[in-house]
Formats: C-alpha cells, sequence, structure tokens
C-alpha cells in the first residue's frame, strides 16, 4: 500500500511539468496599431559603455523630431539569448541595431518584418553596398543599413621604422616585415621576444575564417560563387589553395605568428598587439580608441592591405543594420525610425565625432562627409576601403555554418603543418556543397 | 547520557524511519504522519525543482524533436536532430575525449584533493591562510583562470612553463596549441581547479572522524598509515559518495575550460560532446539540435550514475 | 557538553597527527610544502590579479611587481556600473543563500533520515536537475519566469527571479544527505523517547553534528549563487538589474574595456567569495568531536 504513494507522486510532478510545458507554448495575438506606441529599442553594445550613451543620444533626438518615445536597452553579450527570450514570450523589442551577419537567422525565425526599400524616405543616399547587407537570401530586404566597417593592417610603425623598412605594398612586403619584425628584434630588448603577425587563430565563433576571408579574397579566391540562390562550392579552387597555403606559411614556414594564435581569440589578439608582442595586426576600426590608449597613436599605422597574388585587394565588409521587428504596435514609428538613423542628421549623431562612442564606423549615407564628422584621418583609410574592396559574405540564408566549418579546416590546417591543404579544402567543399544544399541555394 | 561512539563504517543498514516503541492508541495516527513527513520536508526542494527544472526539461525534451522557431512555432522534425548530432564525424572523437577528460580530471581531483586534505586539516592559524591561498582557484572566474593559464602556457620558448620545463632539459611544448598536448593541458587546468573543491569536501569529512578513534588506535600501536586505512578512510564514506556521484554528473559535462580555452581546437583535439553541442545547436541558433544533443548526454549521465549509485550499494554491503 | 582534554588535542588533531611533529626538519619540510602550495595554486591568480593595477597587462608573463602603478582599470570598472551590479550580487547571494540553505537541510533530512518508497527515485530526479545544461533550458526556463505555472506570477525584472529558482540545488542536498546519513541513530531515538519532534530533533540535535556539510553547503553555495549566471541574464531587463558575472562577461568581449578592467572588476568579484570562504572554515574545523557526540 505504501509503495503506491511514491510513484504516484512522482507521476504527478511529471504530469505538471509537461502540462505547464505544453501551456507556455502557445497563445498569440495580433497587435493593434499605435503611432504613439513606445518604441524599444535594443541595440547590442556593452551597457555603461560611451557606445550606449549615443544610442540614448540617437534615441532621444530621434523623439524630439518625431515625438514618438523611445527607449533604448543596451545588451553584449548573449544579446541573441535575449532576443530568442523576447521572442518565446512574444515581446519582440520594436527595434534592433545589430550585427549584419544576423540577418539570416531572424529572418529564417521570422523575427523581422521586410523592408521596403523604394518607399523609404532618402533611401537612395544610402550606399547600394551597405544594402546588399541588408538583403535575405531570397532578394528582399530586412533591414535598413545603419553602420558599415572595413577592415586594414595595423603596423607598428616605430618597428617598420627600427628595421628600415617601407609600408607593405604587396603580400611579399608584407611577409618579409614580418620576417624582419620577429628576427631583427624591432622593440630592442635584446631578446627574440617579438612577432610578425598576430592572429586570432581560434575555432570559435568561426574567428581563423573571419581572419582568412580578407587575404583568401584578395588573393583571387572565393568561399562560393555563383548568384543568390544558385550558390557553387569554390572554397577548393587553386587560388583558395594557394591563399590558404600562403597563410600556413606564415604558421609553419616563416614562423612570423606570435605563439598561441592557433587558440587565440580577438580580446587575446587585441593584447598581444598593444603589449608589443606582434607588430603586424589585421583589424577593424573599432580597435583604434583602445590602441591609442594602451600603445600610443604614434606607434602603430593603418595601412590598407595589398592585393594578393593575382587578386585585387579585398576587405571582409560588415556592419550594422536597423532591424524592424516583428509584432509591433507600431510600425509606422518603426519606418520613421530607421529613416532618421539613416539620415544625415541621424548618421551624424551616431558617429559620435572622434570619440569612442560612435555607434555608426563608416556611414552608410553618402551625404555624409565623413571627414566634416571625425578629424582623424585613419577612418578615411577604412572608408577607402570600404567603397573600393568592401565586400560583405555571400548572401545564403546562414551563413554561420559555412563560417564554422571553414573556420575548422583552417585552424586544422594552421595547427598542423604536415596537413594537406588541397585535400582538407576537398572536403571543406563536400561540407558546403551539403549546406546549401540543405539551405536550398546549390546552383 | 551514554556516550556514543561514531561507527567508522555504517554498520549494516539501520531502519531510519522506525518508530521508537509508539504506544498502541497512537500507533495509527504516528503510521500516517510518519509517512507522510518525509514528503513535508522534501515539498520545498520538489516544488521549486518541479518549476524551475522539470517544466523546461519537460520542454527540452519537447524541443529534441522539433525545429525550434520560438514566434513562428516549432516544427516537428522527429529523429532529425538525434540523427546530426549522433553522425556527426566529431561525434565519436568528442564522446572518447569527453570519457579521457572525465577519467582523468575527477581521478586526477580526487587524489591530489585528498592529498591537500590530508596535509591542511586542522586549526593552526596559519593552515587557515594556506586553505585560503589554495582555494582559489575554485572561486576565481573561470575568464580570469582561462587568462592566468594561456600566460602559463604561453607557447614561445621563453614562456612561463617552458621556462620550468627547460631546468629539467624538456621542451618546449606548444601546450594547448598543438593536437599531441592540448588535452593533456587542458585536464591539468581542470585539476588544478577541481582539486581544491574536492579537498574542502574531504576536509568536512574529515573534520566528522571522531578523535577519540585516533587517540584509541594510536594507543593500539597503529601508525599514521593505518590510522590512515582503518579509521580515516572509512569515516570518509560520505565524501567519496558524494564525489563520485558529482563526478557521475559533472564528468560529462566538460565545457567551459575548454570553451575559453581551446573551443575544441587545434583541429578538434579538445573536442568534447558540450563544445560539440554548442557548435551545432547554440551557436547556429538551432535549439532543437541543442537539445537532442543534450538528452544524449542526460541519457549517458543517468546510466553513468546508476551505475556509480549500484556500485556504491554493492560496495557497502 | 564536555570538551576534550586541552593537553591531547593539539596530537590528534588531523587525520595524520602531522601537527604532532615538532622537529625541526619535519618543521622546514612543512614550510616549503606550504610555500609550494600556495605559489602553485594561489600564486598565478594573484600575479594575474596584478594586472589590475597595472596600464597593459603583458600575456606572455606574470609579475608580481608591475612597472607601474594605477588605479585607472578600477575607475574604468566603476565608470561601468560594477557597483550597482556588486550591491545587486550581494542581495541576491544574501537571500539566495538563505533559502537554499533551509531548502536543503529541510529536504536531506527527509532522505537521509527517513525511509520511505520512492526515496531512490526522488534522489535520482534531484540529481538530474544537474544534467542539462542550463543553455538548453535557458529559453523554456524564461517562459516559467515570465509565468509561474499555477501561481501566475512574472519574475522577469525583479531581483526575486534571481533568488527563488536558486533556493533548491542539487549538490547541496546531496552534501547534506550523505553527511547527515553518517550521524548515529542512537542518539536521535534517544530524544524521540523523550517527546521530541522530528524539527526539534533536526534542530537541536541533526544540525549541530553537520557542521562541516553546512560548511561545504555555505561555501559553494555562495560560490554557486555568486557565479549564476544564465539566470541573471534572463532575468534582468536592463543593465540596472545586472549581477557581477554578468557585466564580467561583457567586459571581457568589450573591445574597448582591455584586460586590466576586467581583471579589476574580477578582483572585486573574487573578494566577498574570499571572505565568505574566510568565514565558513570556522565550521570545518568544529566539527564532530568526541565532546560533541556526548548528549
Amino acid at each position: 500500500m505504501t509503495d503506491r504513494i511514491a510513484p504516484r507522486g512522482i507521476g504527478a510532478l511529471l504530469a505538471l511539468a509537461l502540462v505547464a510545458g505544453g501551456m507556455a507554448a502557445c497563445g498569440t495575438d495580433e497587435p493593434g496599431q499605435d503611432a504613439k506606441a513606445p518604441l524599444q529599442i535594443w541595440i547590442r553594445k556593452p551597457p555603461g559603455s560611451p557606445t550606449e550613451q549615443t544610442a540614448k543620444d540617437l534615441a532621444a533626438k530621434f523623439t524630439a523630431a518625431s515625438g514618438v518615445p523611445t527607449q533604448v536597452t543596451a545588451l553584449f553579450e548573449d544579446f541573441e539569448t535575449k532576443l530568442q527570450q523576447a521572442a518565446a514570450q512574444k515581446q519582440l523589442p520594436d527595434i534592433v541595431i545589430n550585427d549584419t551577419a544576423q540577418l539570416g537567422s531572424l529572418v529564417k525565425q521570422g523575427l523581422v518584418r521586410e523592408v521596403d526599400r523604394a518607399g523609404l524616405a532618402g533611401s537612395g543616399d544610402l550606399s547600394p553596398i551597405a544594402w546588399d547587407a541588408a538583403k535575405g537570401a531570397d532578394g528582399k530586404h530586412y533591414a535598413v543599413p545603419f553602420s558599415a566597417q572595413s577592415f586594414a593592417l595595423f603596423i607598428r610603425s616605430d618597428w617598420r621604422e627600427k628595421v628600415g623598412a617601407e609600408a607593405p605594398t604587396s603580400w611579399e612586403e608584407l611577409d618579409k616585415l614580418a620576417v624582419q619584425f620577429t628576427k631583427e628584434d624591432p622593440d630592442g630588448n635584446g631578446k627574440a621576444d617579438t612577432y610578425g603577425y598576430v592572429i586570432p587563430g581560434s575555432t570559435k565563433r568561426g574567428y581563423t575564417s573571419w581572419y582568412a576571408t580578407s587575404f583568401l579574397w584578395s588573393a583571387g579566391g572565393d568561399f562560393l560563387t555563383g548568384e543568390p540562390g544558385k550558390f557553387t562550392t569554390a572554397v577548393n579552387s587553386p587560388q583558395a589553395v594557394e591563399a590558404v597555403d600562403h597563410l600556413k606559411g606564415q604558421f609553419c614556414t616563416d614562423k612570423t605568428v606570435v605563439p598561441g594564435a592557433i587558440t587565440m581569440e580577438t580580446t587575446q589578439a587585441h593584447q598581444v598587439f598593444e603589449s608589443g608582442k606582434g607588430g603586424i595586426y589585421f583589424t577593424g576600426p573599432y580597435n583604434m580608441a583602445r590602441f591609442d590608449k594602451a600603445l600610443g597613436k604614434e606607434k602603430y599605422e593603418v595601412v590598407a592591405l595589398p592585393a594578393g597574388p593575382g587578386g585585387k585587394a579585398s576587405s571582409l565588409a560588415e556592419g550594422e543594420n536597423v532591424y524592424l521587428m516583428a509584432g509591433s504596435k507600431n510600425e509606422d514609428g518603426q519606418k520613421k525610425f530607421a529613416e532618421y538613423a539613416v539620415s544625415t542628421e541621424g548618421q551624424t549623431v551616431g558617429m559620435a565625432g572622434d570619440t569612442a562612442g560612435n555607434i555608426v564606423r563608416l556611414p552608410v549615407n553618402s551625404t555624409v562627409q565623413l571627414a566634416n564628422v571625425r578629424q582623424d584621418a585613419r577612418w578615411q583609410v577604412f572608408d577607402e576601403i570600404y567603397k573600393t574592396a568592401g565586400r560583405y559574405t555571400p548572401a545564403v540564408p546562414d551563413w554561420t555554418p559555412f563560417r564554422q566549418s571553414s573556420a575548422d579546416a583552417m585552424n586544422a590546417i594552421f595547427a598542423d603543418c604536415a596537413s594537406d591543404t588541397k585535400a582538407t579544402l576537398d572536403k571543406l567543399a563536400e561540407t558546403f556543397t551539403a549546406e546549401l544544399t540543405k539551405q536550398e541555394v546549390k546552383g | 547520557m551514554t556516550t556514543t561512539r561514531v561507527a567508522p563504517a555504517r554498520s549494516g543498514a539501520p531502519a531510519p524511519g522506525a518508530p521508537a516503541r509508539p504506544s498502541p492508541r497512537s500507533k495509527r495516527r504516528v503510521a500516517w504522519t510518519r509517512r507522510l513527513l518525509p514528503w513535508l520536508f522534501l515539498l520545498p526542494a520538489l516544488i521549486l525543482f518541479a518549476v524551475f527544472k522539470f517544466v523546461p526539461m519537460a520542454r527540452a525534451i519537447e524541443m529534441s524533436f522539433h525545429e525550434v522557431r520560438p514566434y513562428l512555432g516549432d516544427r516537428w522534425v522527429g529523429g532529425e536532430n538525434y540523427s546530426q548530432v549522433v553522425t556527426d564525424e566529431a561525434f565519436r572523437d568528442a564522446i572518447w575525449h569527453t570519457i579521457v577528460l572525465a577519467v582523468g580530471q575527477t581521478g586526477g581531483s580526487l587524489a591530489i584533493g585528498l592529498l591537500l586534505a590530508l596535509l591542511l586539516e586542522g586549526a593552526a592559524r596559519h593552515l587557515w591562510f594556506v586553505r585560503t591561498a589554495v582555494f582559489l582557484p575554485t572561486v576565481a572566474a573561470m575568464a580570469v583562470v582561462a587568462e592566468v593559464w594561456r600566460v602559463i602556457y604561453y607557447p614561445a620558448p621563453d614562456g612561463m612553463l617552458n621556462n620550468v620545463l627547460s631546468w629539467f632539459g624538456m621542451g618546449p611544448s606548444q601546450f594547448l596549441n598543438a593536437e599531441d598536448t592540448s588535452l593533456w593541458s587542458v585536464m591539468a587546468v581542470g585539476i588544478w581547479r577541481g582539486a581544491p573543491y574536492d579537498m574542502m569536501i574531504f576536509i568536512a569529512g574529515l573534520a566528522g572522524v571522531d578523535r577519540t578513534l585516533y587517540e584509541a588506535a594510536a594507543a593500539d600501536g597503529a601508525g599514521p598509515m593505518r590510522r590512515f586505512w582503518h579509521v580515516t578512510m572509512p569515516a570518509l564514506r560520505p565524501v567519496f559518495a558524494i564525489l563520485f556521484t558529482l563526478a557521475a554528473i559533472r564528468g560529462l559535462r566538460v565545457f567551459t575550460e575548454i570553451f575559453l580555452l581551446t573551443n575544441g581546437g587545434p583541429n578538434g583535439s579538445t573536442e568534447v560532446l558540450m563544445t560539440l553541442i554548442y557548435k551545432l545547436g547554440l551557436e547556429r541558433n538551432e535549439l532543437g539540435v541543442a537539445a537532442a544533443g543534450s538528452m544524449v548526454l542526460l541519457g549517458a549521465t543517468v546510466v553513468l550514475t546508476l551505475a556509480v549509485q549500484a556500485f556504491r550499494r554493492k560496495d557497502s554491503r | 557538553m564536555k570538551t576534550r582534554p586541552p593537553a591531547r588535542a593539539d596530537r590528534f588533531d588531523s587525520a595524520l597527527g602531522f601537527t604532532a611533529q615538532r622537529g625541526p626538519v619535519a618543521r622546514l619540510i612543512q614550510i616549503v610544502l606550504y610555500v609550494v602550495l600556495v605559489a602553485v595554486f594561489a600564486g598565478p591568480l594573484v600575479a594575474l590579479m596584478v594586472g589590475a593595477f597595472s596600464p597593459v597587462a603583458d600575456p606572455s608573463r606574470l609579475t608580481l611587481w608591475p612597472e607601474t602603478l594605477t588605479l585607472d582599470n578600477f575607475t574604468a570598472a566603476f565608470d561601468r556600473g560594477v557597483l550597482r551590479y556588486l550591491a545587486n550580487s550581494f542581495i541576491v547571494v544574501g537571500l539566495g543563500l538563505l533559502l537554499q540553505i533551509l531548502v536543503s537541510v529541510s529536504a536531506a533530512y527527509a532522505l537521509a533520515r527517513h525511509r520511505f518508497p520512492g526515496m531512490r527515485l526522488v534522489l535520482l530526479l534531484i540529481l538530474s536537475t544537474m544534467m542539462l545544461p542550463e543553455e538548453i533550458l535557458a529559453i523554456p526556463l524564461s517562459l516559467v519566469l515570465a509565468d509561474v505555472p499555477i501561481v501566475h506570477v512574472n519574475l522577469i525584472g525583479t531581483l526575486a527571479g534571481m533568488i527563488i529558482p536558486v533556493a533548491a540545488w542539487a549538490f547541496s542536498i546531496l552534501v547534506m544527505t550523505e553527511f547527515m546519513k553518517e550521524i548515529p541513530l542512537e542518539l536521535e531515538e534517544a530524544a524521540r523517547i523523550d517527546g521530541a519532534g522530528d524539527l526539534r530533533i533536526l534542530w537541536t540535535i541533526v544540525l549541530p553534528l553537520c557542521r562541516p556539510a553546512l560548511g561545504v553547503v555555505g561555501i559553494f553555495g555562495f560560490t554557486m549563487i555568486w557565479d549564476q549566471y544564465m539566470l541573471p541574464l534572463l532575468v534582468a531587463q536592463d543593465a540596472g538589474q545586472f549581477t557581477l558575472p554578468l557585466a564580467l562577461r561583457t567586459l571581457r568581449t568589450d573591445e574597448q574595456a582591455g584586460l586590466g578592467v576586467l581583471l579589476a572588476a574580477s578582483l572585486l568579484a573574487l573578494l566577498p567569495s574570499v571572505i565568505a570562504f574566510l568565514a565558513l572554515q570556522r565550521q570545518f574545523m568544529k566539527g564532530l568531536t568526541a565532546g560533541a557526540v556526548k548528549g
């Protein structure tokens, strides 16, 4: 008799668990529109940072201009988890300002609304490349471009002068400079403790692939070729193999890469550069404020990546979009905010002059004159690179699996000097083809 | 009142619930309350677990069979999520690495933890200081621990640990950055962080040993080693019970150290089940796949836990 | 309660009777051993923490004396609102730990001192709560938090949402249960004959004998709640409700902040744990002694 009590108790608990779990999954209603409903704006920036303040300024100015109240929330780490949570609770913010790379995932989950590019005031002023980053795999636009950035080489100019070299204009010169940085004791401390390249080579978030992208393109290689909707794998083409082999040579033959690069994340790579372990770092403009403070503005220069063998110089382009989230009570307000954010005024506020508080790195609006807003000429370098060499990753529905698997493959190649580059990339090509099929965009 | 000694090993299995000579009249009432009583004491924990653990867990089981789309509604995919995890080419390696790490880390932490506990047990003032110092790795944030070890493992010839190795004519090693050393390097970090953890539980166990037993054993002429085997070890029974159960549960879940130190690299040499789940599911926002991977993990953990429990019961007989 | 004769207390203070050896060589070996242990376990951490006081942290070596000392990193950490996060953390850990110990002791008493059908299953169910990665449970948990079943309360955006769920923790229930099983039954039976109820037995007999276990549960419970990441992330609606671990994660990846600021904040996060540890160590040392067992 007593034996029966316990199982029944457990059963009841489990039943309760199942029922409650099931109940939580349903229930949604169509929101009624209200042009005065406050806009919840989420931006992926560290809370308490100057960038959060800029976002608040931008929202405040928008409210003053339009009369639509706003509330800004800055979140950084696990922004996506919070967004998933909001989606599950059917309480999405109205506006999200986040990486262009999130577009595919947001579209797939139905979290964003389509944007009528032609119907958006001032849309003609926005750079066509930037609009590409707001385009889904189906060719429709699901966001409004807000900020752009490109990448460039950060080179220790004091070291370069010490070893008596010019700024590199080809990959050979670049590699030679890296060798000199490694062997000729550019910091003059009498120890062989300096290196050429700082490379975030960890597989985390696909850093290896992310770093290698610009080099791959600059050498004439590609991840994928073809049109949106009809892609073919190109990651094992001769040019791609050559590009990857070139990077492998830095690890294995020249040994000009800082120790530990193979498991290094970007945060650690920043430290390695600013503490004077490595002299060449290919990274984005957001690091200038930090390195100016830690290293000193006069100790390094920003140089465009030279064209690789047989290629033309390319740089990975990235940026942020303004996403108009689904289920908003104020769709009109959403549109107005997007229009304001990309207007000359909105972009200028977001650029925040020369301060570290910029949420617009490079303006996407062609009416904004960069030189009028920022004195620091190095921004011009990035702007020039973005305009002439900037390229976004292919417009597949979801780039993440591609970035991940290519990071795994390249990490394996760099980690094992005895590895067969061609064979590994052939295998990666198979993975790519399978993923293209899965995402239904195989040409 | 009489003096009672703590039995070093639990003698048989006494029936804790047995009522002590109740009067016949109240026998029935007592029987009822006694039956209900444990459930009353368990109630707060069970309610909290039901609401904050079992409900989400039930949902996780459901998720493992769906393509999870919080906003659009889930789509049933059957066993597809499971096959995606199990057929991934890294899966078998990941299982192997998980087992190696789990065994190595728990074994190492247990052995060193016990040693530390024996060395640092006691009430002397300097011991407080040493214990606190040794305990630091356990309370420091894992992000900081990872930074510390990246510095220690700095793979240049003049790196910290490579320097030490060179005194013995060894090295330099690449540590985390080479395929043949990365798993062991991660394991060492796990032991460094796990040993003080185990030490604390051991010390608590040692504190529960009746001092008079030592005296009695010493009076019988037993040296430190015999005292250890015949008095200390039996008294540590609850500690071993806790640590083996924890090992079964936590061993398979090794994640944070690897995530922060190598993220499964280089060339997949430190890939474990959890990093694979992270890669296939969480990083790609495919919660269904992540849930399926976790169910595989859950299944393995339950089996292992039951095995440990069964082994313990057999052992204590 | 009688106490042990003080003269002999020292001799068998520890399992191996180490403290009894007073020879100069033994002393020296002991000291060397302690130095090595401190150097191995605390040395690297302390050396890294020194980076909190230096402008640029060197990723290739640890040093106890930075070339230049600065408090900039702390200023930067305070600018990021670390003090507010610290305050939130304190509230959560204080109330959370209190509840957690009450819940654990109560559950452990049932599991260790009573025999009832379904006990093993209950224990397994309790243990199973530790077996799933919390990332998987995050979204379902957030739904529960937004609308707690049956009572329909929304805990999102409240500190209660960070406190109530941590009140039940399988680890501390397991530790309490295993230690409680070791307490001799005779004491309890004697009290029962005297007419004491379960609560009184638990409070006056079982608990005092479980002090080492309470120490373990206290320390690890403190660290567990102090380090909670996913739960506060789900509960917090904006940075105003952040706890320290949330801020640490953000600082780790914040391009502008740098390692020094992270270290400064980590140091602030570490101190309370160390203090809690120092305070709770007392529990371990006044454990089950011969004197204490005497009724």
